[in-house]
């Protein structure tokens, strides 16, 4: 199974651009391409997810994996908080920060596990779009929640007031294309969906290869420029995401959903936030170091979850069927 | 020959989601006018970075405002305790200025 995902060309094309970037190769995409790719993906799988769920209907699996979902989110940063102030020897108010980041999700790495699955014929449910974007906030929220009490008010600055926090989250940009093009694609159906589809079903694995290609150069640039990891991040960077990632595939076959849609859900247990995340957490908690949470997020985690995770979450949902 | 006179420009180099903060800073002292700078990439003792327009996570951004030597001083007088915490990085300088009632 691990053959197929390392010959898949979307991975190959990952390790290509991480390549690229550590021997430090002038290879680059343009910055306003790579977002335009970003857009058209989330668009794209936002659109098909909607469409799956207005042929299908609400089920009361959907209920369920939702419910999952936002509870993971929740307390996955519970458990990584405590390893990451015991284990990882940061101080509480990084630690409350990566713990966020963990709890949160990465659309990329998504993406990328619903091409691999369906690949092997292990298409998850279109809802879990739905679910993918419930799980984007809740973390974030937990991840204050934990760091109640731990962070000084700073002189002269404000406290950040929630309103502003919880406008800065839900108006992201990428929470924004998400929900919205799911809900077109609830509101145009399979039928509303025929006139575009070429433009966002025909080219969708060719520009995920692009756009990974550009995922490999961003994150090995983020590892090569960090100097904030010491060896125990490292490894919690890979450890955090393999045992929530056993969570969220334990409990994706508790609830009944189907092999592919436990192995994303797990796969998004294991992912962790480097968009929507650092930005509130910036925001949010500016004491926070954003080299730890950056470094380990998008320069470990990510990675470990494109080249391996997909393919060790997929083969702990088999092996608990 | 045009007249001149001697104004303070204030340099912030800010992680761009911190932007809101110091621009409530800069209303609060009553400095009318301010510019946001798209920064591309960097170095410091904490590594290099570099934008991407992608994840954004890194992203940093100058904000600029030209003002009077009051206003000046009273704004980095409110910035001076966040500096540390928010890695901030400011720089004051004297800069000439046309129609200098307007800073």
């Amino acid at each position: 199974m691990i053959v197929d995902t390392l010959t898949s060309p979307i991975i190959l094309f990952f390790v290509l651009g991480f390549f690229a970037a550590l021997i430090k190769s002038d290879l680059s995409i343009p910055e306003a391409f790579g977002k335009a790719m970003s857009i058209y993906l989330m668009a794209a799988i936002g659109l098909k997810g909607g469409i799956e769920v207005a042929e299908a209907g609400f089920s009361v699996q959907l209920a369920w994996a939702a419910l999952a979902g936002l509870g993971l989110s929740f307390l996955l940063p519970v458990p990584a908080y405590f390893l990451l102030v015991r284990f990882g020897g940061l101080k509480p108010v990084d630690a409350g920060a990566v713990a966020a980041h963990y709890g949160s999700v990465s659309v990329v790495t998504f993406v990328t596990a619903q091409e691999i699955l369906t690949g092997r014929g292990l298409e998850p449910a279109g809802y879990m779009v739905a679910i993918m974007a419930l799980m984007e906030t809740p973390a974030i929220i937990s991840g204050l929640l934990l760091l109640q009490g731990k962070k000084a008010p700073t002189p002269g600055v404000p406290k950040q007031s929630t309103t502003k926090l919880l406008h800065e989250v839900f108006s992201n940009g990428s929470v924004i294309l998400l929900v919205g093009a799911f809900l077109i694609g609830m509101v145009a159906g399979k039928d509303g969906f025929a006139p575009v589809k070429p433009l966002f079903d025909t080219g969708f694995r060719g520009v995920l290869c692009l756009f990974l290609l550009d995922m490999g150069l961003v994150a090995a640039r983020r590892l090569i420029q960090s100097r904030k990891l010491t060896l125990p991040l490292i490894v919690l960077a890979i450890a955090m995401p393999v045992m929530n990632g056993m969570i969220g595939a334990a409990l994706g076959v508790a609830i009944g959903l189907d092999p592919g849609s436990a192995a994303i859900l797990a796969v998004l247990a294991a992912s962790a936030s480097y968009i929507a995340v650092p930005a509130a957490m910036r925001l949010a908690v500016p004491e926070a170091d954003p080299g730890v949470y950056l470094s380990m997020s998008l320069g470990i985690t990510f990675p470990f979850n494109i080249i391996f995770g997909i393919t060790i979450y997929a083969a702990m949902v088999q092996m608990m069927l | 020959m045009v007249d001149t006179v001697i104004r303070k420009r204030i340099e912030i180099v800010i992680d761009t989601p911190l932007i809101p903060i110091i621009i409530n800073m800069i209303k609060a002292v009553d400095i009318s006018g301010w510019s946001v700078i798209h920064v591309d990439s960097g170095g410091g003792r904490d590594g290099e970075w570099q934008h991407d327009d992608v994840t954004g996570a890194a992203a940093k951004s100058i904000l600029l405002a030209i003002a009077s030597d009051e206003k000046a001083q009273a704004l980095v007088d409110r910035i001076e305790p966040i500096l540390e915490t928010h890695r901030l990085l400011l720089t004051v300088g004297n800069v000439q200025v046309i129609r200098g009632d307007k800073f």
